[in-house]
């Protein structure tokens, strides 16, 4: 059970975007009184916390996800940048991570074209579980 | 200047005295005389018509003018002919409904009195039955004010019938004669067959006689019930059958070929079309209840739900039931139905899950895993969870505390026996308006109006006594429902729209809480005053089928703050983005329905499913947060071009890629296709917030 936040300032603009107000400066300040809040009023209900962008300033996304993961609440984020965890330094504190801009040809997740990739840390490497999102029918 | 009076249709029209004239001219001739000019010159002169006079009062001035002139054979036969018009008028009336029925989009949108017959298309059978409808709500207001009369006397009689007039109040199903629903223990048919209930049938004494005397007695015994009928014990007595037919291993043994025919059939074929025969016969249009089914409901138990109800059960031939082979049971019947509802839809039976919680979670793991895991693969159900095995839910409507969880030999088992005999609602968004508009403290006139209801319900229990003590109601007499162990129940609709009248938030706030336990609490506390040894009061969140709708277009023609076309049954408002599922089980947690003693289920509404670990995750949200009743709601896809249907909701069919698809979608407690449900619920239907899956990882 996840809880995302959207963060704003999004500097990636990638064409096709399904969330352009998320380019703007718009919406509150993450500070730890309302990360700290949210996690509070969902204790136990929540099973992790989904940074989604925040590519303006991926240091402070870490250090959110480290603030999250004292909490004993597994952390995920995802980001517009074309990386993979080869190439990019992450915490510890992350679990999950995706990587890749929106091409719109290529689509999002669900697309079994995507671009973009899914990781899952397990122990010290990562793992693509981009497929979880490719499930057809029930 | 012209005068202008009103018709009976309420259209004006300009008033000219010939109408009259010939009126009572034909009124002498009728008794063989003839009116000069003068005598209607001096009859005409009695009347005093002004602008915007109704017919009915003219023709009332008309007769006291006929008597006061001394034509009383004359006034005599004009107020014959008045009756004669005013019958011709009615059948008009009834025809005319007739055409507007045979003509309407489909049968909720038809029906003009109860909108939530449970019919998936019109024709003449369902005309037949929305005709009499009128009459059967002229004769229950009667039967009841009349008792209330003699009880309380004329003033409350009075009083009532203004409120429910005005729309404080709202009686439900006061379009049929019988009490309303009940959960049946099956006990005395199985040792005595249908005779006691005015049937034929011999007790079931195999799988065979089973199925088909099961299907039988369901339909008798809903065809005395106005609403449900649940059978908690369906699955447990089928698998005491199929134990004497193949074996207390069966199960064991699915595979095993036990049919000599040229079918070859297994035992797990032959239990399959057991269910087959049972479901598809159920759904079926049923002749005795206006061509609507039965409303049909099964439970399924984790194991300690399952000891805790059934420790001491015995069948007649003195065995107790089996906890391994009826596990077995349960998943094949659930995982058969889910499939099943793929080729054709099946609205029953209404199925609910009952499940024991403990610090947290849901105490048998197995059965969270698997509730987990039927949930994922798409089917739909209800789940039931709760601290403590001492209560059950076996419907939409019914909770009730398992005080008896004794076993006898002529009645069975003592803890699933309940039902509603008679549900009475309050519009509690007019109420408090009212009272805020009047000056008057809302808590205050919440309490005297509910306190009139308690009255009106237990006139009702005094009629549904003297029907029973005349042997109307074999159902009690023959111990499938214990009459004891029913309630009268007071409905609430309009709840959140009275919140936000008085201008709270629609969030999980200590003043929200806090409005909704007093509010709630005040019913409560009158439900403990009302309670005897005989009768039970409960209060539930009514699914508002078709009051919600009628509320809310009342209130607005009246002036009140309606903000939505229909009042729901949730502690939110159905169409806030800003509220996550999380919000809505916190919303129908431990602290708002803690004075809710009937059933007031959290329909979660989903764009897409879940994994299977996802909803248990959402298992454990509901024990953590104490939301006892819930279901999940993905609109189901159906192709109106191909008929494939598919669990997923999704703008085109996959299977022929025809845009032309219909959904599925439980709306009051059942699933049935959005286009069969009325306009304006359709309508709230589209608003709806599916709550879009969380576009991250399962973890």
């Amino acid at each position: 059970m996840t809880l995302a936040l959207n963060l704003s300032g999004c500097p990636c603009h990638c064409p096709g975007c399904h969330s352009q107000h998320l380019w703007e400066d718009i919406g509150e300040p993450l500070t730890e009184e309302l990360l700290g809040g949210l996690s509070e009023r969902y204790k136990g209900l929540i099973t992790c916390v989904c940074f989604m962008g925040g590519d303006a300033a991926p240091e402070e996304v870490q250090h959110w996800a480290e603030y999250v993961k004292e909490l004993r609440i597994k952390t995920a984020w995802y980001s517009g940048r074309p990386a993979t965890p080869d190439t990019f330094h992450l915490s510890r504190a992350v679990d999950y991570v995706k990587f890749g801009p929106y091409i719109e040809e290529l689509g999002g997740l669900k697309s079994e074209k995507t671009n973009q990739r899914l990781y899952k840390r397990v122990g010290e490497e990562w793992e693509d579980i981009t497929s979880v999102f490719w499930k057809k029918s029930l | 200047m012209e005068t202008y009076i009103i018709k009976r249709d309420g259209k004006k029209e300009l008033f000219t005295i010939d109408k009259i004239k010939n009126a009572i001219a034909k009124a002498f001739l009728a008794v063989g005389a003839f009116a000069t000019e003068e005598t209607l010159g001096s009859i005409l002169s009695h009347l005093r018509v002004h602008n915007g006079v109704t017919v009915e009062e003219i023709q009332n001035q008309v007769e006291v003018a006929l008597m006061a002139e001394g034509y009383y054979q004359v006034a005599k036969a004009f107020i014959l002919y008045r009756q004669g018009h005013t019958e011709d008028r009615e059948t008009q009336q009834r025809l005319d409904f007739m055409m507007n029925y045979v003509q309407a989009s489909n049968a909720a949108e038809g029906s003009k009195f109860d909108a939530n017959a449970n019919v998936e298309h019109k024709n003449i059978a369902t005309l037949i039955g929305e005709l009499p409808k009128q009459g059967f709500i002229r004769l229950n207001r009667r039967l009841l004010t009349e008792r209330i009369k003699t009880m309380y006397g004329k003033e409350l009689s009075d009083r009532y019938m203004n409120l429910l007039n005005q729309h404080f109040i709202y009686k439900n199903d006061e379009t049929n004669l019988a009490n309303y629903c009940a959960s049946i223990t099956m006990y005395p048919w199985l040792i005595g067959g249908t005779k006691s209930i005015g049937g034929n049938a011999t007790p079931p004494h195999n799988l065979k006689s089973f199925c088909g005397g099961f299907i039988n007695m369901v339909f008798m015994v809903s065809s005395m019930l106005s609403g449900a009928c649940a059978t908690p014990e369906f699955l447990m007595y089928m698998n005491y059958f199929i134990e004497q037919e193949f074996g207390e291993d069966y199960y064991k043994r699915a595979d095993e070929v036990v049919d000599l025919s040229l079918k070859r059939r297994t035992i797990d074929k032959v239990i399959t079309d057991c269910f087959q025969q049972v479901v598809y016969s159920l759904n079926q249009p049923s002749g005795a209840r206006n061509f609507q089914s039965v409303f049909w409901n099964i439970s399924y138990y984790d194991r300690y739900y399952f000891q805790s109800l059934f420790d001491n059960f015995r069948f007649p031939n003195g065995e107790a039931p089996h906890w391994e082979s009826l596990d077995w049971l349960q998943r094949r019947f659930m995982n058969w139905f889910n499939e099943e509802r793929t080729r054709c839809v099946l609205t029953f039976p209404v199925e609910t899950m009952a499940l024991l919680a403990e610090n947290g979670d849901i105490k048998d793991k197995e059965y969270g895993d698997f509730t987990a895991e039927m949930y994922a693969k798409g089917h739909s159900f209800f789940t039931y969870v709760s601290d403590n095995a001492d209560s059950l839910s076996s419907c939409c409507r019914l909770r009730n505390a398992i005080t008896d969880n004794s076993f006898s030999y002529t009645l069975g088992a003592g803890g699933i026996s309940t039902g509603s005999k008679s549900v009475l609602t309050i519009n509690l968004n007019r109420a408090i308006q009212y009272a805020v508009r009047n000056n008057i403290p809302y808590q205050a006139y919440i309490e005297d109006v509910v306190d009139l209801m308690h009255k009106v319900q237990l006139a009702y229990n005094e009629n549904l006594k003297n029907l029973q003590e005349k042997g109307m109601l074999p159902l009690f007499d023959a111990g499938y429902i214990n009459i004891g162990r029913q309630y009268l129940t007071i409905g609430v609709n309009g709840l959140v729209e009275a919140a936000e009248f008085l201008g709270y938030e629609i969030k999980d706030t200590p003043e929200y809480a806090h409005f909704v336990q007093e509010l709630l609490g005040i019913i409560e506390k009158k439900n403990k005053e009302y309670r005897t040894r005989d009768v039970m009061f409960n209060c539930e969140m009514i699914p508002a089928e078709n009051v919600g709708v009628k509320h809310a277009k009342w209130d607005r023609e009246d002036g009140y703050v309606v903000p939505r076309d229909c009042y729901n049954s949730y502690f939110y408002i159905v169409e806030d983005k800003s509220l996550n599922v999380l919000d809505r089980f916190r919303l129908h947690g431990a602290k708002y329905i803690e004075h809710l003693t009937g059933g007031s289920a959290l329909h979660c509404n989903l764009e897409e499913h879940l994994s299977q670990e996802q909803y248990r995750q959402l298992l454990r949200v509901a024990a953590v947060e104490g939301c006892n009743y819930f279901t999940f709601n993905i609109p189901n896809t159906v192709c109106n071009d191909c008929g494939h249907i598919d669990k997923r909701y999704l703008k085109e069919c996959p299977h022929c890629h025809s845009k032309n698809v219909d959904y599925l979608t439980r709306v009051i407690g059942y699933m049935k296709r959005v286009s069969n449900f009325s306009e304006a619920r359709q309508k709230e239907a589209a608003q709806r917030y599916y709550a879009e899956k969380q576009k991250a990882p399962t973890c």
